[in-house]
C-alpha cells in the first residue's frame, strides 16, 4: 500500500488533490496522511506548506511567527529523487 | 459490534514469513534478557524498524547482546528487503488495517459528493477555472481602488491639511518656523512617509481580499487551475505556487522556490517571481492611475497584475525552451482543503499582521529613504542657494537623478523626478510614491500654498466629518463591484496640486503624451527589480551570478516593455 502512494504520484501526469488520491487508492484521508508522513520521514516525499524561512533582515517577514505572506501558498507534496533518501 | 466481535478474535497481524521468523528469534532472545518492561514481540518490531532511542535504552538495561542479536537478524533479512525493512513492516500494518476496515465498513458504491466537491466542479473546471480566477482578481482590484479610494482621499486631506498646519504652527510657536527643521518635517517626513501611509486603506482592502480568498480555501484552487495552464505551456506547474505568494511579497516568494525539487527549477522560478506584482507596488499604481486614469483605475491595475503574470509565463516558456530545456515536469499532490466560511477574527488577524508589517517598513526603510531624499533635495548644487531653500531642480537629488533621466527618455518619462523615484524605488517600491510626492509636491504645494488658518476644534470636526463622508462614499462604491454605478453623475474632483504637478512632469517629459508616458511608467514599475531585500534573497538562494542575471534581466524586460507601450502607443496614435 505504501508503494502504491509513491507509484500514484510518480505516474501522475499533473497535480492531483489529496481527496482525488484517496479516491484512486480507495483509502481514507487520515490513512493517506499517515503514509505521506512516513514517506516524508524516509526522505522520499517532500511535504511543504510553503514555508518562506523568514530572515531577520527581511522587512517583509519580520513577524515573530514567520513570514506573514507565506500562508497564501497551499500545501504541496512532491516525490523527491532517490538521492534525497534518508 | 457484531462484525467486530466476529473478526477481532481471529484478526492477528502477521508479517511475511522471513520477518516472522526473525521476530520469533528476537522475541525469544529478548525474553531471556532483563527486559521485562517491554513485550518481547513489540520490542523486536520496534528495533527492526530502526528505533535507535529504544535500542540505546535496552542496551543500557541488558547490555550489548541486544544489539548483537538485532544485527544478526538484520543481516539475515537484508537479502529479502535491502534497506527497506521498515517499509515492509509499516506497509504490512497498513494492509492489515485496510483489510480489517474493508470488512467492517460499508462504503457507498458512488462516493458522496460534499459541498466542496460540488463547488470544485465549477471552480476548478477545465474551461471555467481560469475565467473565474480572473473575475475574482478583477473584483479584488475593484475593491482596492473604488472602495478604499475615499479613505485614501481622507487620509491625504488630513495629512496635507490639519497635520501639516499643526506642525507648522507648532514649529512657529517654538521659533523654528521657516527653518530647515520645518522643511524636513513637512517636505521630508510628512510628504515622504505620509505620501506612502495614505495608501494604508488600499493595502487593508487588498489584504482583506487575500485573507478571504486564503481562508475560504480558494487560493489552493487558484494554484490548481493555474498549474494546468502552466503545464499546458510546458512549464513546471509548481512554479505558480511561489508566484501566488509573490502577489503579497517577492521576498517570501523567492524563498518559497525551495519547495521545487531541482536547482534549475528553483532558479527558473526565482527569475519569474519578481514579475508578479507585489503589494508594495500597489500604492504606485493607485497614485498614477488616480491621476491619469481616474475612470478606469481598477481596470488598469487589473491589467497590470495580468501583465505581470503574462510576462512571467512568457519569459518562463522562453527560458524553458532555451537555457532550462530538457527538464521533465514532476507531478505533485496539492491539498485542496474543504471550503470554509472565513471568520472575522482570522481575516482581521491577517489584515492587521500584514498592514503592521507595512507600517513598520514605513517607519524604518521608508522614513530613512525619505529623509535621505529630502537631504539631497535640500542640498544646492552650484549657484548661491542656501541649504533647504534651494529650488528642487537645482538640488543634488535633481543632479543625480537627472544623470539617469536620458535612459528613460525613450520611454516617455525621462525627467529627474521620475528617474529619482525609480532609483529610490530600489530600496522599497512604496518609496517611489514618497519620492514622487517629495519631488513634485515640494514645489507644487507645500510651502507655496497657504494653508487656511482654522481652529483646532474646526480641524478636528473636519477630520471626523471627512471620515464620515469617506464611509458613505465607500458604501456607495460597493454596488460598482457588480456594475451599478451610483456615482456616475458626480462631477470629477478638481485636479489637486500633486496631480497637476505630476501631470505636468509627465507631459513635459513625453512631449505632450502624458497618459502614454504614465502607462509606460506603470509597466516599468511593475517589471523592474522589486526591492533590495528581494535582490538579497535572490543572492542568498541562487548565488551572485543568478542575482545579477535577475536584476539585469528585469531591468531589460521592464525597459523594453515600457518602450513598447510608449513608442507603440505613439505609433498607433494613442495618448
Amino acid at each position: 500500500m505504501l508503494y502504491q502512494v509513491l507509484q500514484a504520484l510518480e505516474t501522475a501526469t499533473g497535480p492531483v488533490s489529496l481527496a482525488e488520491l484517496c479516491r484512486q487508492l480507495g483509502i481514507e484521508q487520515g490513512v493517506l496522511e499517515g503514509m505521506i508522513a512516513f514517506w516524508v520521514r524516509k526522505g522520499r516525499l517532500n511535504d511543504s506548506s510553503m514555508c518562506a524561512s523568514a530572515k531577520p533582515g527581511c522587512a517583509c517577514s519580520s513577524h515573530p511567527d514567520g513570514c506573514i505572506f507565506d500562508r497564501a501558498g497551499p500545501r504541496i507534496i512532491t516525490v523527491l529523487p532517490d538521492s534525497h533518501m534518508a | 459490534m457484531t462484525t467486530a466481535r466476529s473478526i477481532l478474535p481471529t484478526a492477528q497481524l502477521r508479517y511475511a514469513a522471513p520477518i516472522e521468523r526473525e521476530l520469533g528469534c528476537l522475541a525469544e532472545a529478548f525474553a531471556a534478557l532483563p527486559l521485562s518492561a517491554y513485550p518481547p514481540r513489540w520490542l523486536a518490531i520496534q528495533l527492526l524498524e530502526g528505533d535507535e532511542l529504544l535500542l540505546a535504552e535496552t542496551e543500557t538495561l541488558a547490555g550489548p547482546q541486544v544489539g548483537e542479536v538485532l544485527q544478526a537478524s538484520l543481516e539475515r533479512l537484508r537479502p529479502h528487503y535491502g534497506d527497506d525493512l521498515d517499509v515492509a513492516l509499516v506497509d504490512q500494518r497498513y494492509r492489515f488495517v485496510h483489510q480489517l476496515t474493508s470488512k467492517a465498513l460499508t462504503r457507498p458504491a458512488i462516493p458522496m459528493r460534499t459541498t466542496s466537491d460540488r463547488i470544485d466542479q465549477v471552480v476548478t473546471h477545465r474551461w471555467l477555472g481560469i475565467p473565474i480566477f480572473l473575475t475574482l482578481m478583477w473584483l479584488v482590484f475593484k475593491l482596492t481602488t473604488d472602495v478604499a479610494g475615499p479613505f485614501v482621499d481622507w487620509i491625504s486631506a488630513v495629512l496635507n491639511g490639519p497635520i501639516s498646519s499643526w506642525t507648522s504652527a507648532l514649529l512657529g510657536a517654538v521659533g523654528l518656523g521657516g527653518s530647515w527643521v520645518e522643511s524636513l518635517l513637512l517636505h521630508g517626513v510628512i510628504a515622504g512617509v505620509g505620501g506612502v501611509l495614505v495608501f494604508v486603506p488600499v493595502l487593508l482592502s487588498l489584504y482583506f481580499a487575500l485573507a478571504v480568498l486564503e481562508d475560504s480555501g480558494y487560493m489552493a484552487r487558484a494554484a490548481f487551475v493555474m498549474d494546468r495552464l502552466m503545464h499546458a505551456l510546458g512549464l513546471h506547474g509548481k512554479s505558480f505556487l511561489p508566484m501566488i505568494v509573490g502577489f503579497g511579497c517577492s521576498v517570501p516568494a523567492i524563498y518559497a522556490t525551495r519547495t521545487l525539487d531541482s536547482r534549475r527549477d528553483r532558479i527558473l522560478t526565482g527569475l519569474l517571481v519578481p514579475f508578479m506584482s507585489c503589494s508594495a507596488r500597489l500604492p504606485v499604481y493607485m497614485l498614477i492611475t488616480a491621476i491619469f486614469f481616474p475612470a478606469q483605475a481598477g481596470l488598469v491595475i487589473f491589467a497590470l497584475y495580468l501583465t505581470g503574470i503574462v510576462v512571467a509565463v512568457g519569459i518562463g516558456v522562453l527560458l524553458r525552451k532555451t537555457v532550462f530545456r530538457n527538464q521533465p515536469p514532476a507531478p505533485f499532490v496539492l491539498e485542496l482543503p474543504p471550503y470554509r466560511l472565513p471568520t472575522a477574527r482570522g481575516v482581521w488577524r491577517q489584515m492587521w499582521e500584514r498592514t503592521a508589517s507595512f507600517m513598520r517598513k514605513a517607519w524604518t526603510i521608508i522614513l530613512i529613504t525619505s529623509v535621505a531624499v529630502w537631504l539631497l533635495l535640500a542640498l544646492p548644487v552650484g549657484g548661491n542657494q542656501r541649504f533647504a531653500a534651494t529650488p528642487v531642480e537645482q538640488s543634488a537629488f535633481a543632479a543625480v537623478a537627472g544623470a539617469a533621466a536620458p535612459l528613460f527618455a525613450p520611454l516617455g518619462f525621462g525627467s529627474w523626478e521620475t528617474s529619482g523615484a525609480l532609483i529610490t524605488g530600489l530600496v522599497a517600491k512604496e518609496v517611489v510614491v514618497g519620492t514622487l510626492v517629495q519631488g513634485a509636491h515640494v514645489e507644487a504645494a507645500v510651502g507655496t500654498t497657504a494653508v487656511p488658518s482654522t481652529s483646532v476644534a474646526a480641524d478636528l470636526l473636519g477630520i471626523v466629518g471627512g471620515f464620515g463622508n469617506a464611509i458613505v462614499d465607500s458604501l456607495r462604491a460597493l454596488p460598482a463591484l457588480i456594475g451599478i454605478n451610483l456615482r456616475a453623475n458626480e462631477p470629477e474632483a478638481p485636479v489637486a496640486g500633486l496631480a497637476a504637478a505630476l501631470q505636468l512632469i509627465f507631459k513635459q517629459s513625453s512631449g505632450g503624451h502624458a497618459v502614454l508616458a504614465a502607462l509606460a511608467f506603470l509597466v516599468f514599475v511593475l517589471l523592474y527589480t522589486p526591492c533590495m531585500v528581494a535582490v538579497a534573497a535572490a543572492r542568498h538562494e541562487f548565488g551572485q551570478r543568478w542575482m545579477w542575471v535577475s536584476v539585469i534581466g528585469q531591468f531589460v524586460v521592464a525597459w523594453l516593455a515600457g518602450l513598447l507601450v510608449f513608442q507603440g502607443g505613439l505609433l498607433l496614435g494613442l495618448g
